[in-house]
Order: structure tokens, then sequence, then C-alpha cells
């Protein structure tokens, strides 16, 4: 009973595709893809990332893992990555903090200003491992919205507790 | 149809590091943190919503001296200059609806003027004037 109308269905489907389809349409599909892929980026359209987005095309060499790591040039807390989380995204039963801080490091690979986001993860207590503390261009508390010396877990939906911090890239300078 | 919206879809999805203009880096960097990428803010934790609000203040006495006094431009590290180009753009790009229609954008001499005075008592003044907006608002 249930092969036979799972036949019917098969048959349906693939003769419809059948019917509708053909094989320079299949062709044609796949050259606009790769003609778009190719010709999308050079296209004079100004590109916002959406916010926490990491892109594909980013050049860049180091451990996400070590303070060393170029994009941690402002960061002041834990390591996501040695967390159970990674240097973009928080480790389990932990939540972003959307409300950050957002400094800019220089890319040593291509030599460009990265502007990172260092949201906190927040939830459970401190993580405690990989502590990192470097101040890139951080200013005094007074200063709240340049500053790393803040809890960010206060300002957010997901409240007090700071477990470790991720670096995230939102966009290059010109 | 579909299928071609889809593909491109997928290529805005994977487009590349893209170069940011230097306004909007400004904005990333002194405002976003808070007021978030798109302006929404986080009202419940006291971090005011910009997207279709901040337009309003220019309608009521004070308002238009109030988004420069504010702590957050007032006594930003930007430049008189960069913040008048910052403070008109975020305007334009998040409360383009609400603007009067003789708006008129800031100058950096009165940008440069107004944040030698910054507010002390802040939440005050803006009360008042998110009172007066209100007002407003009943009134049309």
């Amino acid at each position: 009973m249930i092969t036979r109308w799972l036949d019917n269905i098969t048959e349906k489907s693939v003769r419809q595709g059948a019917r509708k389809t053909s094989r320079r349409g299949f062709l044609q599909g796949v050259s606009t893809l790769l003609v778009g892929a190719v010709a999308y980026p050079l296209l004079p359209v100004f590109r916002q990332g959406a916010f926490a987005s990491e892109s594909v095309a980013l050049q860049e060499e180091g451990d996400p893992n070590k303070c060393s790591y170029w994009r941690h040039c402002a960061i002041d807390g834990y390591l996501c990555g040695c967390c159970g989380g990674s240097s973009t995204s928080c480790p389990p039963g932990t939540v972003v903090s959307d409300i950050t801080w957002i400094g800019t490091c220089t890319n040593p690979t291509d030599g460009r200003d990265y502007i990172i986001s260092y949201n906190d993860c927040c939830g459970k207590g401190g993580c405690g491992n990989c502590p990192c503390q470097r101040d890139a261009r951080d200013t005094p508390i007074y200063r709240p919205q340049n500053s790393n010396n803040l809890n960010w877990c206060t300002g957010s939906q997901a409240d007090t507790p700071y477990h470790c911090s991720l670096s995230v890239v939102i966009g290059v300078r010109e | 149809m579909l299928y071609r919206f889809m593909v491109f879809l997928c290529l805005l999805l994977v487009s590349p590091v893209f170069a940011t203009e230097q306004v909007k880096v400004d904005y990333m960097l002194n405002c976003q943190g808070c007021h978030l990428p798109d302006g929404s803010g986080f009202p419940a934790r006291n971090v005011p919503k910009i997207n279709d609000e901040v337009g309003k203040f220019l309608h009521v006495e004070g308002g238009r001296d109030y988004l420069i006094q504010v702590s957050g431009s007032a006594q930003s590290d930007l430049s008189s200059e960069r913040l008048a180009r910052l403070i008109n753009w975020m305007l334009v790009t998040f409360s383009a609806n609400e603007l009067p229609s003789d708006f008129q954008p800031y100058s950096v001499n009165e940008v440069h003027q107004l944040r030698q005075t910054p507010l002390i008592n802040v939440n005050e003044v803006r009360e008042g004037l998110i009172k007066k907006i209100q007002e407003l608002e009943l009134e049309s």
C-alpha cells in the first residue's frame, strides 16, 4: 500500500521533472551560476555584512585559540575557542550578548584593518581557560563604547554571568 | 524565475569581504556596539532604539541640540566633521520617514558648537523630549 503510493508519487514527480526541464536548461542554469558567481563581486554595490557573520574570502593565519591570534588584538577575557565554542560562536549553554564593544585589528596576512566585534558569551560562570588581555585602541571606561574592560553581559538579554569572549570580523576598513 | 532568485540569494551569502565606507566604520566603532547594526538598540536595558525613532527628535524644541549633546555623540572621539557626517547619515539611514519635510543636515560648525556643552542630566532631558514628541503625535 505504502510502497505503491511511494511509487506513484515518485513516478509523477519524475515525469513532471522531465516534462518541465531540459538538459540544455540545466546547462544554462549551471552556466548562469558560474558566470554570476564570477561577476557578482565585481558589481559596484555597497555590501554590508550581517551581524556576527564571517566572510569566506578572508585570508588569515594563526591559531584562534592563542592569545597572539591577530583578531584578539583588543580582547579582554577568556577565549571561547578554549571553552567549548570557537572564536566566532558561543559554547553550548551560553547566550551571545548582542550589546558589545567593537574595535579594529590589522590582519598581518593582507595588511588591512578589520572591524572586530568582541561579543561576550553569557549565562554561565567564567570559563577560566585561555585568559587573554590585549588592549589595542582600548579606551578608559568613561568612553564605554570603546572600552574592553566592561562586562558586556550586563547590558544584554543574556544577563550577568560572563563566560568567554568572541572575536568576530564584521567589516574591513578601506 | 524562482531558481534564478535562489541562485542570487546563494551568491549574496557567499559575497567576499567588503570594504566598508568611512561613515559606516564610524557607526560601527562608536555606536553599533550598543545601538546594534540595525539601530534597534536594547530598550529593556536603556539602550535607545534609533531606527524609526531618531528623526522624531527634530520635530520638537531642543531635540536637534539633544542629538549632538547626548554623551554618546558629544563625548565620542570623533572630530566634529566626522560626527556631523555620522549623525546626518544615521538620520537618513535609520529614520528617513520621521524626518521633518524641511530637514536641514547638521553643519560641522553647528555640531562643533553644540558639543561644547554636553548634557549632564541626559535621562531627564530625554524624557522631556519624548513627552513632547508624544504630545505632538497625539495632536496629529
